[in-house]
């Protein structure tokens, strides 16, 4: 099977139009003539994933993120670079064929992020206020407890926190990879997330967490990192495609959490 | 107190430690200079040129308000102007946004629905808080201050190579160790992650403050055993750290935090403007690392 044809076949089922402009989602190894052995969905492209979704005899790879440390997977920043040459390698190595889904991934509603994200944190679907919302009211608990269970439920070594852990909160509004929302609003307690930037943005909550602190305004910002706010989202992908694509065996790679902690 | 001499409350302050409170009782003699006066010597001893469309300027507060005391700082938080404020100082010298925004007080959000916002605003207000901003021309200077503060606050400054600033030769340590050693002397809390071996063997430390693109370590990597950053991106220099890792290269990444990455530098911003403002105190406050991690 050509990759050519499944990357065709995901065209139609997905809900919205394809957008030609996308300049995310498009091949960024192989092409459409690669014959594909199997599909391997994951966050990102790592070498690490490369490698095991060939020993599983996946050969096509559908991430979310970009393959080579930019997010316009522009060679030219890394083309100089000796990595880009071994990691290139490996991809010919193993005749893997990369196609992104990002922003069409991002489009759809449900968005699969969302979905992957909440079963990941352990955040009940029958606490969202409205589907697609991202909007959860949740039984009272404190920012420190939520915290920890998130944390467990996820797995995340690395997820970063500000605000007061004894703060009493309810209302979370739902962010993924770097779309976080401000933690601004009335209606809003915590702010669950992947990346932001900690200052200098359009509404730096770090910032804003602290001194609803220093005031004693409940208000709270998990950040998980962004392959653990945005892998889990990639098994709703791997299943919408084995739906329409039955002749090959398609899979979650996962590539995990990329840090540690210290001591 | 009120009599004190100009050299006694100097004598007082100096007597007083680091952690002691401005002798407020001082501060009608000591409020001998404006803001504005001593913005003008910054600009003049900055050794840049000052570019008017830069972040750097007074975001709250007016250039005719009498200085008594000033207070350097990573991040102007509400609990950073409080104890400015305990200590009698009156101008704030921040390296990030005060009011939630690269523009200072986002467009979309009303002081009177936002009581964070209107907090903080009236805080600076009642206060006659001066907040300037220097950011943009602090890391332009050379030697780079954020990087000498970083080299002094960790005691490094014997191993900084003599070519390349950002670039240190530390005693035989692993990215595990290493890691420690800066979660400990930098104070931090929650906000350190790190990619790569822990068993990783260090020697070559380069450092990135506050937020770097894929560029800037793409060319600072093949110089070092480990990068110690403040923020990058996760999909540009965490998963380029993480292949160069699987690839077996001895390469690893520490990740900071901004804030925690920039507040070496302020607190040389206090020493370096105590070069040049003698009248009242300076001193340096941190805003510490904003974030915790579950123990669990």
């Amino acid at each position: 099977m050509k990759a050519g044809e499944i990357v065709d076949r995901i065209k139609q089922h997905l809900a919205s139009p394809w957008r030609e402009t996308t300049y995310r989602d498009t091949f960024k190894s192989g092409g459409p003539d690669t014959d594909v052995t199997g599909i391997a969905t994951t966050c990102f492209v790592t070498m690490d994933v490369v490698q095991r979704a060939s020993a599983a005899g996946l050969n096509m790879i559908v991430p979310h993120e970009d393959t080579f440390w930019n997010d316009r997977d522009d060679t030219a920043v890394v083309s100089g670079d000796p990595l880009y040459q071994i990691k290139t390698d490996l991809l010919k190595k193993h005749n893997i064929v990369i196609f992104r889904m990002h922003d069409h991934m991002h489009s759809e509603r449900p968005d699969w992020t969302y979905v992957g994200s909440a079963r990941a944190i352990g955040l009940d679907s029958k606490y969202e206020t409205a589907p697609n919302s991202h909007r959860f009211v949740i039984p009272e608990t404190t920012l420190g407890a939520l915290a920890a269970s998130v944390k467990k439920n996820s797995g995340a070594t690395s997820l970063r926190v500000v605000g007061n852990p004894e703060s009493k909160v309810s209302r979370i509004q739902l962010g993924v990879g770097y779309a976080t929302p401000p933690v601004a609003g009335a209606e809003i307690d915590v702010v669950i997330s992947g990346e932001q930037q900690e200052t200098d943005g359009m509404f730096d909550s770090p910032e804003y967490v602290l001194d609803a602190a220093t005031l004693g305004i409940p208000k709270g910002w998990i950040m998980l990192g962004h392959t653990v706010s945005e892998e889990a989202g990639m098994l709703e992908m791997a299943r919408w495609i084995k739906g329409f694509v039955p002749e090959i065996p398609v899979e979650l790679v996962k590539g995990g959490e990329p840090f540690w902690p210290p001591r | 107190m009120p009599s004190l001499s100009r050299r006694q409350f100097a004598a007082a302050l100096a007597a007083s430690a680091a952690a002691a409170p401005f002798l407020t009782t001082g501060r009608a003699e000591a409020a001998t200079v404006a803001a504005g006066e001593v913005i003008d010597r910054i600009k003049k001893n900055i050794g840049v040129e000052w570019k008017p469309d830069s972040v750097d300027g007074i975001k709250a507060g007016d250039a005719s308000t009498g200085i008594a005391g000033i207070v350097t700082t990573s991040m102007a938080t509400l609990a950073v102007l409080q104890q400015a404020v305990k200590a009698g100082a009156n101008l704030v010298v921040t390296a990030q946004p005060t009011f939630y925004a690269r523009t200072e007080a986002p467009a979309q959000r009303s002081p009177g629905l936002d009581p964070v916002l209107a907090a903080k605003q009236q805080f600076v207000a009642n206060n006659k808080l001066v907040i300037f901003r220097l950011s943009d021309h602090w890391r332009q200077r050379r030697p780079d201050p954020l990087v000498q503060g970083f080299a002094s606050t960790l005691g490094w400054a014997r191993y900084q190579s003599a070519s390349e600033a950002n670039q240190f030769q530390v005693p035989d340590s692993t990215l595990d160790a290493l890691a420690d050693t800066l979660k400990r002397r930098l104070a931090l809390r929650g906000g350190m992650r790190i990619v790569g071996n822990k068993a990783l063997a260090v020697r070559r430390v380069g450092f990135l403050p506050g937020t770097t693109p894929v560029q800037a370590s793409l060319r600072l990597l093949p110089s070092v055993d480990a990068i110690v950053a403040g923020e990058v991106r996760e999909w540009e220099s965490v998963e380029y750290v993480r292949d160069k890792a699987f690839s077996g290269e001895k390469k690893g990444l520490i990740l900071l935090g901004r804030v925690v990455s920039e507040e070496p530098g302020m607190s040389a911003c206090a020493d370096w403007l105590k070069t040049f403002i003698t009248e009242v105190p300076v001193r340096h406050i941190p805003a510490g690392d904003p974030y915790w991690r579950p123990a669990s």
